[in-house]
């Protein structure tokens, strides 16, 4: 069986897709993670998963985040005022950025 | 996006003759009510779904259903009618969608939602398909954009038929919801008095009769695979009635004048002007 | 690990699904959570007739993606509380149902009419949004993960609902009356979000320890008013003359006069025994139990559950 490996660097990150192992069963792809993954890289934590357990859509499948105008979800198309709370403007800030992510793809 | 349309195009809203302009406002006037009160009906699961996940998917359905909405009433805006005119000033009467959408929810009956779902994004999509290749412009260029959102209701609504039918109390309560909603669905296929023109002038190039036989072609068999039982003979004859309200006329149920009320409460109560808007105009937008 | 190495170890994120906490750490992280998401949950439920509601197609689209988010929002929250092991997103959910699950006081009173909702759109929303972006640091690894997406999506929430205040306060006399009524009920409420500040309990300063909380009720509602009394008054609202408040220049805080407010009605309301309290609860139960069916139809083995999730149960 093919096992996907995600690790997960330090503690706090989100685990990432790193490679995969070949194993019988999870144990033994664990084992297996942990040379060829976390030998000289320091990590974490891995956790592995049977290949065919992985669903996926792609891009050219979907069209993620919708296809007509969603400025309604955007905090930077409501013309008030961010500043007068920190986290407010880092949220604007983020949308922002993610905002221009989705242009940058389009 | 879709290449021009076969036969001469209509130009511009402002180079329309009166029945052309007439033709293409009828249409459109269905085709965004259609999609308004749909969206109004589904966002009644908000916080009420059975999961979580459920929840979050079905009210990106709403929107998007109300998306379309917008990009739809926008085209009635050529015409001189703001949002105002057509929703929260209009009168109950002027709204042109099929009855199928008004209707209200039983309690608990998530069936009929992804039922309803279902019938009406597979009229949805051999509708845009028959738009593609309008003649008016304006309504080719938004087409493509519904459609691909369209596609994800269609499969999300599909998978849920699938999951519930595969139980049997699940498909149960689904052939109820067939019962009541199948009668309804077909007022989708119901003309306006101006489907002479949308036929003639290729603002649709298909009748509503031949999608509707298209439309018999996609759901009783899926439906029938889950083992659900149409009203329909051996031979393929659909046996189902039309109900008493149609909507494409004007013509609504009793379960319409609360909805309405409802909606234009806020409104009527601020004593509003207009709407707010928050949203660029759609022909600003990339 | 023991309680003491906890709280040694305590800083931003130290603790995963991994760690060996204690149980006094886990159940006290399940509280906490719980009771977070509980409060998106309930929040998204007093909003919810708002998007009918809502006076134009764009408010109604804002409207309908700030109450998705919310249940978006539970949905993370929950599963963070999960990973600790001491309650099933099932069992809190049915504990909220049944009237068990705690969530926040200003969510057990009814929202009836359009001036209202900047009240919480605005004002607790703001508050809550505060709150949050202090819990990035939390100890609680998936609950702060949790953060950094509640908190990517919640600017537009507090920016929706300033821009309904805004419309309101620059609206009609009869409007702007009618805003003045919602914030005087209102007000009070929205100070009793931070809870009283005067008499710490016992809770707070265990989840303070553990690294759990990392402000304390008394500092975010000082932030809070920095940042918000000057927008209420900004927008022609009078601030109510009780709960006395006055600003204290050289602490830098706010102080609340407590003894102010009506704390019978905020104990009963934590216990869920406030008139509103049955109403919420009870009316989104029903809701949850009429579709009870479909999570039993959708249980079952079918296409996508797989083997491998009888392998793990066993462990």
């Amino acid at each position: 069986m093919i096992w996907e490996v995600f690790r997960q660097e330090e503690s706090g990150d989100y685990h990432t897709h790193c490679g995969n192992v070949h194993a019988p069963d999870r144990d033994m792809a664990l084992a297996f993670a942990q040379i060829q993954h976390a030998r000289r890289m320091p990590a974490n934590s891995l956790w592995v998963v049977p290949k065919d357990e992985i669903g996926e859509v792609d891009a050219d499948e979907a069209a993620f985040g919708g296809t007509t105008d969603k400025a309604y979800r955007w905090a930077q198309t409501f013309n008030t005022d961010e500043d007068f709370a920190e986290e407010i403007a880092e949220s604007q800030r983020e949308q922002e950025a993610a905002e221009r992510k989705r242009e940058d793809r389009a | 996006m879709s290449d021009a349309s076969n036969g001469p195009s209509l130009g511009g809203p402002d180079d329309l003759s009166e029945r052309e302009r007439a033709a293409v406002s009828a249409l459109v006037r269905a085709m965004a009510d259609d999609e308004f009160v749909l969206a109004e009906r589904y966002t009644e699961w908000q916080v009420r779904s059975p999961t979580l996940e459920s929840d979050l998917a079905l009210s990106n359905v709403a929107q998007d259903e109300y998306g379309h909405a917008r990009l739809w009433y926008d085209l009635l805006g050529d015409f001189g009618e703001s949002e105002a005119d057509l929703i929260w000033e209009a009168d109950p009467s002027d709204f042109r969608h099929a009855t199928l959408v008004e209707l209200p929810f039983p309690d608990g009956d998530w069936a009929d939602a992804v039922l309803r779902s279902y019938l009406f994004d597979v009229y949805e999509k051999l509708n845009l398909e028959a738009l593609e290749d309008s003649s008016y412009p304006r309504i080719r260029d938004r087409v493509g954009k519904v459609q691909s959102e369209e596609e994800y209701h269609r499969e999300h609504a599909e998978n849920w038929l699938e999951r519930l039918c595969a139980d049997e109390e699940g498909r149960g309560h689904v052939q109820q919801a067939v019962d009541r909603l199948f009668p309804y669905a077909l007022t989708l296929f119901v003309p306006t008095d101006r489907e002479s023109a949308i036929v003639e002038f290729g603002i649709r190039t298909e009748p509503l009769d031949s999608l509707r036989e298209d439309w018999f072609a996609e759901v009783i068999p899926f439906l029938e695979s889950l083992g659900i039982d149409l009203p329909v003979t051996d031979e393929g004859v659909v046996e189902a009635e039309l109900p008493e309200k149609i909507g494409r006329r004007g013509d609504h149920t009793d379960h319409w004048p609360e909805l309405f009320a409802a909606f234009t409460h806020t409104y009527r109560e601020m004593d509003l002007d207009e709407p707010p808007r928050l949203m660029e105009d759609p022909d600003d937008v990339g | 690990m023991n309680v003491s190495e906890t709280k040694d170890r305590a800083g931003p994120r130290a603790f995963g699904p991994g760690d060996d906490v204690p149980r006094e750490y886990r159940e006290a992280a399940t509280r906490m959570i719980q009771f977070h998401a509980n409060s998106e949950i309930m929040g998204a439920y007093l909003e919810r007739p708002f998007i009918r509601q809502a006076p134009s197609l764009d408010r109604k689209l804002a409207f309908s993606a700030k109450v998705q988010d919310e249940i978006g929002h539970g949905q993370l929250l929950y599963r963070a509380a999960e990973e600790l092991g001491i309650k099933t997103r099932e069992e809190m959910l049915t504990e909220l149902a049944e009237g068990e699950g705690k969530f926040l006081n200003c969510f057990h009173y009814p929202m009836d009419s359009w001036y209202e909702t900047p009240m919480i759109g605005f004002f607790v929303d703001g508050a809550a949004m505060r709150r949050q972006a202090t819990l990035k640091n939390t100890s609680w690894e998936p609950y702060a993960h949790a953060m950094d997406k509640i908190c990517f999506e919640e600017g537009f929430h507090i920016k929706h609902g300033e821009s309904i205040l805004r419309e309101l306060a620059t609206g009609s006399t009869a409007q702007r009356e009618k805003l003045q009524e919602a914030f005087d009920e209102w007000w009070p409420r929205i100070l009793q979000f931070f809870g009283p500040t005067d008499d710490q309990s016992t809770h707070h300063d265990f989840a303070a320890e553990v690294g759990l909380k990392q402000v304390s009720n008394d500092e975010l509602r000082t932030a809070f008013l920095n940042a918000y009394l000057p927008k209420a008054e900004r927008y022609g609202l009078e601030i109510p003359d009780e709960p006395r408040i006055t600003y204290d220049e050289d602490a830098d805080r706010y102080e609340v006069r407590e003894s102010d407010l009506d704390w019978d009605e905020f104990w009963q309301v934590a216990k869920n025994d406030y008139q509103g309290s049955h109403e919420q609860i009870g009316t989104r139960a029903d809701a949850r139990e009429a579709v009870e069916w479909v999570r039993a139809a959708i249980e079952g083995d079918g296409p996508g559950s797989s083997p491998t999730e009888a392998a793990g149960a066993a462990d």
